[in-house]
């Protein structure tokens, strides 16, 4: 069998299904967004399952819809929102390996809670790498296949690689797509702008998440908040800083933001609560919790300890 | 000139060098941005400049904030502060007519000025590269002959032809590729601002001196530039 034969053929993409990694790192000062997983919690369990190292390209499936036919013998592992995935017509299970044969179809329905579903592959997605990463900028048309969204008839070509053993995460590390969630805030930028009493409405109400969002950013829906000043000179935008634009309410920025803008923001979200948010369903709520600089880092340690050693 | 050290996230500090768009504030930006990469120092993942602030992303699981700041500062402070700093010129090609000037006639009425005096106030000033956002190798160009300032358009467009030379506020831009877009659109430039071929993708940088030169319809064709 020639080396181009092995991988995948998207027989549908789904509504948008991409290549991702963790995202595009030092890019930004020329106006390239991060990119990257929206959720890489699921995304590292993927790749660990998959035998992985964490940064490897996986695809990610938003609300879902994805079909591949397997063009040979490889193992693939399934993590993040339940799609209800089949293999050949017949239900296959969540956050575990399975061993595919040439010619199986795994195909993707829809799912009920969360957003992002990711499919990983043993030996990682052979596609093209651009400006650092391989991750998918559908907005800037970079990376992954062609810079946009999979659709029928591309080929993603893989390794053809099958583990020895089938692997399952325990069901005590699968996380619960819930629709309430409590995101952890690090407060910065123009906090000194938001009172008192504004500062206790952002964290005392519960903001309800109506689907606006995209990988580029949530809006939430609740009381409204206004600086003492409304416009600020357009400045650098981090992972999960909290927007507050003149309409009053939040807008968590995620992993396809654009780099600078101009809204006043109270703090960002810690980056490991901004991949709860990232599978956060319609219809659900959050409330944000300020947490100091410490605990912010700790709990980005704990997570980079728990899947890179 | 003091800078200011904020939180942006537990991963990113925010140096603020002042409040204001103005050359002086841009030249420490710039000088901070400059020597920050050059130090190419692992703790750093992304160094993002702006108008009057510098964001440096940082590897928070091996540096701490206060660590981090400490690093910046004491790069910042070696950092040469006098003297002419090198500074990149550039001029870039300009084909202002109507055929690709779409809002040359509209501001020509609006400014109760002609065609003509609208290219020589655009193309006398030497702008400089405030900061690259909104698309990649986007970059904001200030300022504008305070007669050229001008609202952006009412109906952002859906769709502007790359290459597009425009105007808004006290600001000038060029699209780097076919994007929406609400400037108000003064001409179009052959040469391409974001390519793969460029050593840092980007055709300008912040900090970059820019001018404008106007050249014929021959001309535009002739670099490469499509109507």
């Amino acid at each position: 069998m020639s080396h181009k034969t092995l991988g995948f053929t998207v027989r549908k993409g789904g509504i948008q299904s991409t290549i991702q990694d963790c995202g595009r790192i030092g890019y930004c000062d020329i106006g390239l967004t991060q990119s990257g997983a929206m959720d890489e919690t699921a995304f590292g369990y993927a790749n660990m399952l998959a035998g992985n190292a964490f940064n490897t390209p996986v695809v990610e499936i938003a609300l879902g819809g994805l079909t591949l036919l397997s063009t040979c013998q490889q193992t693939v592992a399934i993590t993040g929102a339940d799609m209800h995935p089949t293999l050949n017509g017949e239900p296959i299970g969540m956050w575990q390996t399975h061993r595919l044969e040439k010619d199986d179809v795994i195909r993707f329905g829809f799912a009920a809670q969360g957003q992002f579903a990711y499919l990983s592959v043993t030996g990682g997605f052979q596609t093209p790498f651009a400006y650092g990463s391989f991750s998918t900028s559908v907005k800037e048309g970079l990376g992954g296949i062609e810079g946009r969204k999979l659709i029928e008839g591309d080929f993603l070509p893989t390794r053809g690689k099958c583990l020895p053993l089938k692997r399952r995460l325990p069901s005590s590390l699968i996380p619960n797509y819930a629709s309430e969630t409590v995101l952890r805030v690090v407060k910065g930028y123009q906090e000194a702008w938001f009172d008192a009493k504004a500062q206790e409405t952002f964290f005392t109400t519960t903001y309800r998440y109506k689907g606006e969002g995209d990988r580029m950013g949530y809006r939430l829906c609740g009381e409204k908040i206004v600086p003492s000043v409304t416009g600020i000179l357009s400045e650098p935008i981090c992972y999960g800083a909290i927007q507050i634009p003149s309409h009053g309410e939040p807008i968590v920025l995620l992993k396809e933001r654009q780099t600078i803008g101009g809204y006043p923001k109270i703090g960002s979200v810690v980056t490991v609560d901004c991949f709860k948010l990232a599978q956060l369903s319609s219809g659900g709520s959050v409330r944000f919790q300020s947490v100091t600089l410490e605990e912010a880092r700790a709990s980005t340690l704990a997570f980079y300890a728990h899947f890179t050693f | 000139m003091s800078v200011e050290y904020r939180i942006a996230s537990e991963s990113s500090v925010i140096l603020y060098f002042g409040h204001t768009i103005d050359e002086r504030i841009s030249d420490r930006v710039f000088q901070a941005y400059r020597a920050l990469k050059q130090s190419a120092h692992p703790a750093f993942r992304e160094i993002v400049p702006s108008y009057a602030s510098l964001m440096v992303g940082f590897n928070a699981v091996r540096y701490d904030f206060q660590t981090t700041c400490k690093l910046i500062q004491a790069l910042i402070d070696d950092a040469p502060l006098t003297g002419a700093r090198e500074q990149n010129i550039v001029t870039i090609p300009v084909y202002y007519d109507t055929e690709v000037g779409w809002d040359l006639e509209a501001l020509a009425l609006e400014k109760e000025m002609s065609i003509e005096e609208i290219v020589a106030l655009h193309t006398q000033t030497t702008y400089r590269v405030y900061a690259i956002g909104f698309a990649p190798g986007f970059a904001y160009l200030g300022q504008t002959d305070e007669r050229l300032k001008t609202a952006r358009l009412a109906n952002p467009r859906k769709s502007v032809p790359k290459g597009s030379v425009a105007i808004a506020d006290r600001q000038s831009a060029i699209y780097p590729a076919k994007s929406p877009g609400g400037w108000k659109i003064l001409g179009r430039t052959p040469l391409a601002m974001f390519d793969a071929s460029y050593q840092g993708l980007s055709f300008l940088h912040v900090g970059d001196a820019v001018r404008f030169e106007a050249i014929s319809q021959e001309r535009f064709l002739a670099l490469g530039g499509e109507l």
